[in-house]
């Protein structure tokens, strides 16, 4: 029965593409309030799982440790926006990009020295004997993905749109200028969005860990792929993530199936190329590069 | 209020103002004009924290503001309304009005309750922006978005308001309405330094007013005395 086993293959891929949604979100988070991205996300990612992973070694049960590790992730994030960002921005300068690479670089050095190069397993009370819902197989542990993912964006989502700080963070990112002088202070916001973007990164990082195991090199893996995600979808539009990171997800199990495992990152590639062939501008829409 | 002293600003290594000096009182109306270029609006964003200036004064009911964040000389009572109006387009227009209060409003949740009072007086200024308070500010009209500018200004509560170039881009009917709401605005007591391109018709509703010519005060005085002057005549109400 091929057609359930394409089945099978696009909905547990669509759910593993909601990771790389969720790390182009924080992208473009913190894109609308600074114009700057961290280039460093992955490496955000995989520390934070590696703290998650020390979290629950040390006995912190899973439900406690999700908001420990997302807290440090936002911690880091403010860390990268204050040694790697801010200075950059204020001189209107991209050093950004060099310096958030940089402290990816430590990040990932960090990580080797202090767990090792090993990937581990991440424990996980969340089941992963399939269930089988509407004539496919789904794990339990991949159906969390799916629901934490779309959880916390439309829990950020609602945020920016119900309470007055996130109308805020919409005011500065349209007009930087016009919110300081209504008392918002543009700072804040790129703090806030560096917090959340932060948060985020991590929750991915423990949200994708039980399923491919954490190591050093996850970074790498994920941030590719969340970049064609966020090429494609560009980075001003919310939701445009999830749809992409789906089908990303998807098309990778497939090849994966179809062509054998080494080919499991060349839809990725091929969407960035593409997507980079068809909109030279790429990641940072017209403005920044206009300037580099 | 408001004294400005030797104020130097610019932007990069360009020089703009060299060295600007004026003064609000309480309840005035102050009007600064001058010729395109001469340095209005830089003199009110140094003012206001959007330029750091490079040397002077800047004090806000006798405290030290320069070099202070826009937002936190905001937070201290003063309102710029910029050149350009600036409203948020892709806000509606309560949110831009709620935004204009954001320095005393609960920043996450109850924030409207707080806020219907000074929302009604603003509503009541411009009926229009009552009847549009749903749609985007970017779907109003050049009148009503400057309608929407004063407004959020008026938002804040604030000690003091800047206006740059209120009339800029709007037909004569509109301007007269604007002028309008100025006189009213007066009418209630609100300490303005108002910047126009019209002199003739800032002049008439101006307490005091200021003449600027490349970065420098080159003229004060109350409106009949600058009426007087053979040179403000000639470059302004000529
Ligand atoms: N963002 C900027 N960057 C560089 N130079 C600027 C900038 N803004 C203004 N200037 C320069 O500063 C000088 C004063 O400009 P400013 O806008 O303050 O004049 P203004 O009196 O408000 O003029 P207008 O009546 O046309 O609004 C001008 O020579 C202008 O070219
Ligand atoms: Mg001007």
């Amino acid at each position: 029965m091929p057609s359930v086993v394409v089945a099978q293959m696009v909905v547990s891929g669509a759910l593993m593409g909601l990771v790389y949604a969720l790390i182009a979100y924080g992208f473009q988070l913190t894109f609308a309030s600074s114009r700057s991205i961290n280039f460093g996300q992955g490496e955000l990612v995989m520390v934070s799982a590696f703290v998650s992973l020390t979290l629950t070694l040390h006995g912190v049960p899973y439900w406690a440790m999700i908001p420990c590790g997302m807290l440090f992730g936002a911690l880091m994030g403010l860390v990268i926006e204050r040694t790697g960002v801010r200075l950059a921005l204020e001189q209107k300068s991209e050093g950004w990009i060099l310096m958030t690479i940089i402290l990816g670089l430590f990040f990932f050095s960090g990580a080797e020295n202090l767990w090792g190069r090993d990937d581990r397993p991440f424990p996980t009370p969340i089941p992963s004997d399939p269930i089988h819902i509407l004539g496919v197989d789904v794990t339990p542990l991949e159906l969390s993905v799916g629901v934490g993912v779309l959880a916390i964006m439309g829990l950020i989502e609602t945020f920016k749109r119900r309470t007055l700080l996130g109308k805020a963070l919409e005011a500065v990112s349209t007009d930087r200028d016009a919110a300081e002088l209504m008392g918002i202070s543009a700072r804040k916001s790129i703090m806030l969005s560096y917090a959340l973007s932060g948060a985020v990164a991590a929750l991915a990082g423990i949200l994708v860990s039980p399923i491919t195991t954490v190591g050093p090199t996850m970074a790498s893996a994920l941030i590719l792929k969340a970049f064609s995600v966020a090429v494609v979808a560009g980075l001003d539009s919310g939701f445009g993530v999830v749809l992409v990171g789906m089908f990303l997800g998807a098309t990778e199990s497939l090849a994966s199936f179809y062509l054998g495992s080494g080919w499991r990152e060349a839809p990725g590639l091929i969407l960035l190329i593409l997507a980079l062939a068809v909109r030279p501008t790429g990641i940072f829409g017209k403005a920044v590069i206009r300037k580099v | 209020m408001l004294t400005v002293q030797d104020l130097h600003a610019g932007y990069g290594a360009s020089e703009v103002l060299h060295g600007v000096d004026l003064e609000v009182g309480q309840g005035q109306l102050v009007a600064l004009i001058g010729a395109n270029g001469a340095g209005k609006t830089t003199t009110l964003r140094a003012v206001s924290g959007l330029v750091r200036p490079s040397r002077g004064k800047v004090l806000l009911e006798g405290r030290e503001v320069q070099g202070l964040e826009a937002s936190r000389v905001a937070r201290l009572g003063l309102a710029h309304a910029p050149e350009g109006r600036r409203i948020f387009p892709t806000l509606s227009v309560e949110d831009n009005l709620l935004l204009g209060a954001y320095g005393r409003l609960p920043i996450l949740l109850g924030y409207k309750g707080r806020a219907v009072a000074s929302l009604q007086r603003v509503y009541d200024l411009f009926p229009r922006l009552g009847e549009r308070r749903r749609q985007d500010g970017g779907t109003l009209s050049g009148g009503e978005q400057q309608m929407l500018a004063i407004g959020r200004a008026l938002m804040a509560d604030p000690k003091i308001m800047l206006l740059d170039e209120p009339s800029m881009g709007l037909a004569p009917v509109i301007i007269q309405e604007v002028f309008a709401t100025i006189r009213r605005l007066k009418a209630s007591g609100i300490t303005l330094l108002l910047v126009e391109q019209f002199a003739k018709s800032a002049l008439e509703v101006a307490d005091h007013a200021y003449v600027m010519e490349r970065g420098r005060v080159v003229a004060q005085g109350s409106p009949e005395e600058l009426k007087k002057q053979e040179r403000v005549i000639e470059a302004y109400l000529g």
